[in-house]
């Protein structure tokens, strides 16, 4: 087991009192909570802190702590020899185990109660990042996920086990949503249900799709000429390439509606892709094509800021 | 090795859930759970109903409550204020992302 100096993470001396280490890690806790913090290296941050103050805001648990005396935080050590029987009421089997695991099953010993009868408690939730690329989320996939989990053996002594999963992701699923696999959190002591796993989904940004709510929205690249006299034009969508009607005359960031094109989901309507015209004009012209638009100023009469009079002299 | 497959689900399934049910999830005390009703940070779907059912969408709020109330040491008053801030923040990120996507060229 590797050890880790909770006074150390918290920023305070190892004799302080309760009062400073609660002042430190709320100030803390301000800095790296994932709900408000923007430092790149938050969540993991606040972990250690929450785990450090876990152990130290609570007397008994504080003292467990002390008892395992002081090291170099990272470096293997074994708790004194009647550390396990003092503190933990069981042989314990510290290699497998990380040092929070040791406490929060020390906190599981104490509610047994006195006499030693247990209780039955549910296991804990657990909660993993998973990045999906855009065409995972969309269509749906299963992705395997590599879990370290505590389980308990017959005398409710925990011990950390490699779990591998595979989960089946929903089509449909957005950046920021979040998804339970029922009972595959932490086992549960004494008869009580397993806990669940929370994955917390990230969907990779898309070279061409945009994701708004249900909808995806599609930049559409239109020639001058093609929005004038109208085209049609073969279109990627997530679903597969369409043909799409632009109509004669189609005004830029106008949007063209493809229903039921977007994301679908099972408990809800399936969204639209929205293609938004763009009108992009050729860098370079021969001498011909700059004839043609010549013959065309000065043919045409139409005058796109003619409202500027009107509206700047009211 | 032979693996298990497991289905994920949607935290904010359409659905109801039950007032025991947001205790579990939450990890609130019955108490807290009950204040933030009184507050009007939780909504139940029939207000005369008893025992009260929410909206499954409910769930990942109460998740959000709970990890407040835990990691900030907060209490209910406190926490139904902030959930109301969430909610607009999370209302306001969802119109931003919607401007952004329908603007061309980004």
């Amino acid at each position: 087991m590797k050890y880790k100096d909770y006074y150390a993470t918290l920023g305070v001396e190892r004799n302080a009192s309760a009062d400073e280490i609660k002042k430190a890690y709320r100030k803390l806790a301000r800095k790296y909570h994932p709900d408000v913090s923007k430092e790149p290296d938050a969540e993991e941050r606040f972990k250690e802190v929450a785990e450090a103050y876990e152990t130290l805001k609570d007397t008994e648990k504080r003292a467990a702590y002390d008892q395992l005396g002081q090291h170099t935080p990272g470096q293997e050590f074994r708790p004194p020899p009647d550390w396990g029987e003092r503190f933990a009421g069981a042989e314990t089997i510290f290699d497998d185990l990380d040092l929070s695991d040791l406490f929060a099953g020390l906190a599981g010993h104490r509610r047994g109660g006195a006499r030693g009868e247990r209780t039955p408690r549910r296991g804990r939730d657990y909660e993993a990042a998973v990045r999906l690329s855009f065409e995972q989320a969309f269509h749906g996939s299963e992705i395997e996920l590599d879990l370290s989990v505590i389980e308990y053996d017959e005398r409710g002594a925990p011990r950390r086990v490699p779990r591998r999963i595979k989960v089946r992701i929903p089509k449909g699923v957005m950046d920021g949503q979040q998804l339970r696999v029922p009972g595959k959190g932490g086992e549960g002591a004494d008869g009580a249900r397993a806990g669940d796993l929370y994955l917390d989904i990230q969907v990779e940004t898309h070279a061409l799709y945009r994701v708004a709510g249900r909808d995806i929205y599609i930049d559409l690249p239109l020639a001058p000429w093609e929005a004038v006299l109208g085209t049609t034009v073969r279109l990627p969508t997530p679903g597969g390439v369409v043909s799409l009607k632009v109509p004669a005359n189609t005004r830029a960031g106008q949007q063209l509606r493809l229903a039921g094109r977007g994301i679908a989901r099972s408990d809800a309507a399936t969204g639209d892709l929205y293609a938004i015209a763009q009108i992009v004009v050729p860098s370079v012209l021969d001498e011909k094509q700059r004839a043609l638009f010549e013959q065309l100023a000065r043919t045409s009469n139409f005058n796109p800021r003619a409202h500027f009079e009107t509206e700047a002299n009211p | 090795m032979k693996i298990e497959l497991c289905e994920a689900l949607r935290v904010d399934e359409r659905g109801e859930v039950s007032f025991a049910q947001l205790i579990e999830y939450s990890g609130l005390p019955e108490a807290d759970l009950r204040e933030l009703i009184d507050y009007g940070a939780l909504s139940p779907l029939d207000p005369k109903a008893a025992p009260p059912s929410f909206s499954a969408s409910a769930l990942g709020l109460v998740r959000v409550a709970g990890r407040l109330r835990h990691d900030f040491e907060l209490d209910a008053n406190a926490i139904s204020l902030l959930l109301c801030y969430v909610a607009r923040i999370r209302a306001l990120e969802e119109e931003v992302r919607a401007l952004r996507a329908g603007v061309a060229g980004r």
